[in-house]
């Protein structure tokens, strides 16, 4: 084994997959977990391996001072994040990089990240660059009349437009994932709604600074998946559409790549879009000093228009679908995106160009999660008895969940129970493969008072049919 | 045989007070004679008459022996237990003596809101040509009382010097002069409502441009708690009486580092007040008092009328002098500077005038003049002057300069240029209601026919410019040296609020010293402010010429000073500067904890005045920042507590100028600076997680002998109290002064 060993800050299925990466890579290893987690696979799966001690215990994987002393007793020299947690922390990231007993942390330069992070810095810098972005504030807003200004221009705009029910959001510019936001589809209502985001942003951020943006309401949620390495080194692995999502805006189904004008109809050049979001995005990559795996989120509205939303400076959940339709010229393997995450990190060269990147067929994800679709997706918890499925050379699955013991579903965490990933020659064929998949899979659990499971698994297999479609 | 027992008790009084005075009772045999009086008493019946005069004549000759010894050199210590001996003339004893009838107001004796402090009306009359003439006064002070517990030992509660300054502003109302009379070891340290500093800052506040003539008389002067009716047109003091600024035990406690519960050794007690510069000789020549009233060698007593007699001329001397002095006649000030009767002489019966003291409008006007210009030269040529440089001179010559500028700029031409504005905004008000009326039909049908959304103007604020916080656009424009270490800290909440560890470079950079869990604020060096606080680079100091010295030549405070102008690079606890914040010009005054605990002393006082007139002068927002401040120097002795009311003038006449005072506390604000000029501030603010108070913990626990909670002293309770406005956090402060500069203050500030 080499000299490197990763400490994974992280838990789940995506603390196994970056434990896979580290044995593909012939890195050492070592996992944390918590009393609550202490049957997950990731824990068994590192305990395994009998020679040394690869799994310590904490009580809180959100607290950097447990994290670091474990790295330091279990001498570590770099830090894999997963997603999640401290996965776009920069002060995470500044710490292990900037501490006396330096970790190699895999993910961009914390300064990036933290230049990235902030969703208004992020829209300056897109501006600058002649990236369009959803129309509103370009900056943190502090005070009430000229935030009402704002806001009534949006409207204007909107109604101008011809939509039948503008709205604006009202976001907390320090927020992100989905809190600290709130919509607006009525003036009067508007200061107040102003008063309540900024006292949430000041309470939950120390920064009372509020965006207001136009609220979209018809539009495709996109995603460019980047690979850059701190050679200067940019690479796109394509697109991905990820609007299938929870009412809480969580996604739910994912698929490679972002549109496919051979099956749906688009009102616009859908192609034309793609390279444009790919293009916009590969932009901005390189003017940052990207140095890592990162994914630029786009929002493509009805008439065609993408707007960028977010940068995530992290691995996502669904990297692996861009990761299936994608090959690397004279790879032998399919690409692993953790792989690369983690080889760049280190200082290595991607040692191949855009140029060596293929694209073929179509992948689709369907997260599993216990949770009642039809009232809210409000997660169930209880202890999962069997879980099963047929193994298929064209699908895999990623689960944290044992097939051969019953497990218990912490209610600390989030609630995915695993992670499916089919590919297809073409999207006919995936979707066809997906429904086939989802038919074999098994879920058997009881909750506190004796009742049967509940998962999205009906809900995920009536959406199969809707994907890529406008 | 009775008057024998009388001779005797007489006696045995005497010696007691000889004991009081040395502090024990076995220097000269005192004890001894003590006894022989007792046995004499006790067996006055089975002696002989003549054996027993001729004893009593015995004992008599050898204390007359000793006091004339004891008076002869009376140590500063000393004089301190002649102040605090039970034989000591009170309040009362003046009441009765001095004046000729009084009503007591607001109480009287145990029923009073606050015992400790008595306030009267009282009539003092003078003879003139053997025909009495009488005045009204309002007299009030602390009564110590003869150990009756409910008078507090003369300790003012804030309630009561509320009291004090109800009654004040009766005077004030009624147009008569006060008698303040200082019988106090200190005021009593407690923040009830609305707490002891914030109380004595009120009540400076309004002696500073009170409407009448005040004098006052000091006996026991124990610093701030004196100050609370103690600022007075003319100050007058026993001769046998201490003023300081600390009890000479607690100065010895603080000299000697002595754990609490720890027995204060003597001579470092008497070391003490002997350097602190106490006794009535000391005040004259360091000018903190105006005149001397004699006593009797070893102080007056309750039966000593000669004294009461010639109070009752120096008070009504004083008085008129006073008066005198805001009259336009030179004659009659020539009469006020002429001294009848010198101490030594006993006083005259006759006065040769009877003064009216009543004043008109000028003469008040000219009372208050003088008063201010009395205290602005308190402790001057106390502190030290580095040779001024040529840019000195410069500055000098634009400050005289910049004042007819200010005038013209923000005062004529301004006020003019309002005017016309004013007009324009009625004339165009009513135009555009007019139009509005004939338009508005017109339009209304015009929409209806082509309805067209109506683009909003767009909502451009005239004053402010951008306001972006500074923490979330511009990152670490000044990082804390306290980041440069690799290591964590425990929030001190951690167990109350589950706050994890903090990584040092994380807390003390990109969190500004701020628990993000619980919102704690950990200390930050004072350089962050400035860096932080204000815009890049307008920082510009000015009168850093000023340094502290050691006025009194205290002891051992020579190294201290050095080895503290060496530590910081600064020569006094005091940063007067310019600067701007989001483009508005204000002038700071920054008191810093890193030099001598932010302790205020004459360099400090004379800065903050400067200060506080270039405020004025150049029409800016006068900020006082307060990263942290122990009080008034204890080294400075009654000079340091003389800044108090001589600050507070300064701020009361920018602050009626129509200025904007503003104080923000941090750290640790205490006793004498929050008791004055800080705490008479109409805009105080506090930091949060700083502390503001009068006393520590510990004074109040050796003083009240109350334990008090850990949060006694927090901004949170001070808000409670309603001594500050409001809590800021360190990373809003920026944002939040603009806020208050752009809407709060006067008419008079330079950009209204």
């Amino acid at each position: 084994m080499s000299r490197e060993r990763v400490l994974i800050a992280n838990r789940g299925e995506i603390a196994i997959r970056i434990m896979q990466a580290c044995k593909d890579l012939g890195l050492d290893y070592v996992v944390v977990y918590t009393e609550e987690d202490k049957s997950s696979l990731h824990v068994r799966l590192a305990q395994k391996e009998n020679d040394l001690k690869r799994a310590y215990r904490i009580s809180n994987y959100r607290d950097p001072n447990e994290i670091f002393s474990v790295a330091d007793q279990a001498k570590c020299t770099a830090i894999h994040p997963g997603y999640g947690f401290f996965a776009e922390n920069s002060g995470f990231a500044r710490r292990a990089t900037m501490r006396t007993r330096p970790l190699t942390f895999i993910g961009p330069r914390w300064e990036v990240i933290r230049d990235l992070g902030s969703k208004i810095n992020t829209k300056r810098l897109a501006k600058e660059l002649h990236i369009p972005v959803i129309p509103g504030s370009d900056r943190s807003i502090y005070n009430e009349m000229e935030a009402e200004g704002v806001a009534e221009e949006l409207f204007f705009l909107q109604k101008e437009q011809g939509i039948q029910h503008p709205s604006v959001l009202v976001k907390a510019s320090a927020g992100g994932g989905g809190m600290g936001i709130e919509e607006v589809s009525r003036l009067d209502t508007f200061r107040m709604v102003y008063r309540k985001i900024q006292n949430y942003a000041k309470r939950q951020f120390g920064d009372e600074g509020v965006l207001i943006e136009q609220c979209l309401r018809d539009y495709q949620h996109l995603e460019v998946q980047l690979l850059c390495s701190s050679h200067g080194e940019v690479v796109h692995f394509g697109t991905r559409n990820c609007t299938i999502q929870s009412t809480g805006r969580q996604k739910r189904v994912e698929v490679a790549p972002g549109f496919d004008p051979a099956v749906c109809k688009y009102p616009f050049d859908a192609k034309g879009v793609l390279d444009q979001i790919v293009r916009y995005s590969v932009r901005m990559a390189g003017h940052v000093g990207y140095d890592n795996i990162g994914t630029w989120e786009w929002i493509v509205s009805r008439d065609g228009s993408p707007y960028l939303m977010e940068v995530n400076t992290r691995i996502q959940v669904e990297n692996e679908i861009s990761a299936s339709i994608s090959r690397i010229k004279g790879a032998t393997g399919p690409t692993n995106l953790i792989r690369e995450q983690i080889r760049v990190a280190l200082g290595d060269r991607l040692g191949f160009t855009q140029d060596d990147v293929s694209f073929k067929g179509t992948s689709i994800e369907l997260r599993i999660v216990a949770e009642n679709t039809n009232r809210g997706f409000v997660p169930w918890c209880g202890t999962i008895t069997r879980f099963d499925y047929l193994d298929r050379p064209w699908a895999r699955v990623y689960s944290h969940v044992p097939r051969d013991i019953p497990y218990k579903i912490p209610t600390e965490y989030d609630p995915n129970l695993a992670l499916v990933i089919i590919w297809g020659q073409d999207t006919e064929q995936a979707k066809e493969r997906a429904r086939q998949f989802q038919r074999g899979i098994v879920i058997e659990g009881k909750g506190m008072e004796g009742e049967n499971i509940v998962t999205n698994l009906d809900y995920l297999y009536d959406r199969i049919g809707y994907i890529l479609q406008f | 045989m009775t008057d024998s027992g009388k001779l005797l008790s007489r006696l045995a009084d005497r010696i007691s007070y000889l004991i009081d005075i040395k502090g024990e009772s076995t220097w000269g045999n005192l004890d001894e004679l003590q006894r022989q009086v007792q046995d004499l008493h006790r067996s006055l019946f089975e002696i002989k008459e003549a054996e027993l005069y001729k004893e009593i004549d015995r004992i008599e000759d050898r204390v007359s022996f000793l006091e004339d010894r004891i008076a002869r050199r009376l140590t500063p210590a000393e004089v301190v237990n002649i102040v605090r001996s039970v034989q000591r003339f009170t309040l009362t004893d003046i009441l009765e003596n001095v004046y000729d009838s009084y009503t007591e107001l607001g109480g009287e004796g145990e029923c009073n809101i606050d015992p400790a402090v008595v306030v009267a009306r009282a009539t003092i009359s003078r003879k003139v040509k053997n025909r009495l003439y009488s005045h009204q006064v309002m007299v009030i002070g602390h009564e110590k009382g003869r150990g009756e517990e409910y008078r507090n030992g003369g300790c003012a509660r804030p309630w009561g010097n509320d009291k004090a300054l109800r009654y004040m502003l009766v005077a004030e109302t009624e147009g008569i002069p006060i008698h303040s009379f200082i019988f106090t070891p200190g005021a009593y340290p407690i923040e009830d409502y609305p707490g002891a500093a914030q109380q004595i800052a009120r009540n400076i506040y309004a002696m500073a441009r009170l409407k009448v003539p005040i004098v006052s008389f000091i006996s026991e002067g124990g610093s701030g708690g004196a100050e609370a009716i103690g600022l007075s047109d003319l100050r007058l003091m026993a001769s046998r009486g201490y003023y300081s600024v600390i009890s000479p035990e607690g100065a010895a406690a603080i000299e000697g580092k002595i754990r609490e519960g720890e027995k204060l050794p003597r001579d470092l007690v008497e070391h003490c007040a002997s350097q602190l510069k106490i006794t009535a000789s000391d005040n004259l020549k360091l000018g903190t008092i105006d005149r001397i009233v004699e006593e009797p060698p070893l102080g007056a007593r309750r039966e000593d009328y000669g004294f009461f007699r010639r109070l009752r001329y120096e008070m009504v001397r004083a008085t008129d002098e006073v008066v005198l002095r805001t009259k336009n006649f030179r004659a009659f000030r020539a009469y006020a500077l002429k001294r009848q009767g010198e101490e030594k002489v006993s006083v005259p019966e006759d006065f040769d005038l009877v003064i009216n003291w009543n004043l008109t409008e000028l003469e008040i006007e000219r009372l208050l003049e003088l008063r201010s210009k009395k205290y602005r030269e308190l402790g001057k040529g106390f502190f030290l002057k580095k040779s001024r440089g040529l840019g000195q001179k410069f500055r000098k010559a634009k400050a005289i300069a910049s004042k007819g500028y200010y005038e013209l700029r923000y005062g004529l031409l301004r006020l003019h240029h309002r005017n016309v504005q004013k007009v324009i905004e009625e004339v165009s008000g009513e135009g555009s209601v007019f139009f509005k009326k004939v338009a508005e039909p017109v339009r209304a049908a015009y929409d209806f026919v082509f309805p067209q959304p109506r683009r909003p103007a767009k909502v451009i604020r005239p004053d402010g410019p951008d306001r972006r916080s500074i923490f979330a656009e511009e990152w670490e424009p000044y990082v804390s040296p306290l980041a440069n270490e690799d290591r964590t800290v425990t929030c001190p909440n951690a167990s109350k609020y589950g706050c994890m560890d903090l990584w040092v470079p994380d807390l003390y950079g990109e969190l500004c010293g701020v628990c993000p869990n619980c919102g704690h604020h950990f200390p930050l060096e004072y350089q962050w402010y400035l860096k932080n606080l204000f815009d890049k680079g307008s920082v510009q100091e000015f009168n850093n010429h000023i340094a502290s010295g050691n006025p009194l030549g205290f002891q051992g405070f020579d190294e201290r000073l050095r080895r503290d102008i060496r530590r910081t690079g600064r020569t006094s606890s005091i940063i007067t500067f310019d600067a701007r914040v989001f483009g508005i010009r204000l002038v700071v005054a920054m008191l810093i904890g890193s030099f001598r605990g932010g302790t205020v002393g004459t360099a400090e006082g004379e800065k903050f005045v400067r200060a506080c007139d270039i405020a004025r002068t150049t029409r800016r927002p006068f900020l006082a920042y307060v990263h942290t401040t122990g009080g008034i120097r204890i080294q400075e002795g009654t000079l340091g507590v003389v800044q108090m009311p001589k600050c507070t003038i300064a701020v009361r006449e920018y602050i009626e100028s129509g200025g904007l005072y503003i104080v923000v506390y941090d750290n640790n604000s205490y006793a004498g600076p929050v008791a004055s000029f800080l705490g008479c501030s109409l805009y105080q603010f506090g930091i949060r997680s700083s502390r503001i108070g009068f006393a520590g913990p510990r004074v109040i626990r050796e003083t009240t002998g109350k334990n008090v909670p850990p949060d006694y002293h927090s901004a949170k309770n001070a808000l409670k109290r309603g001594h500050i406005q409001g809590i800021w956090d360190r990373r809003d402060f920026r944002k939040n002064l603009y806020e208050a500069l752009t809407t709060m203050g006067g008419h008079n500030l330079y950009y209204r």
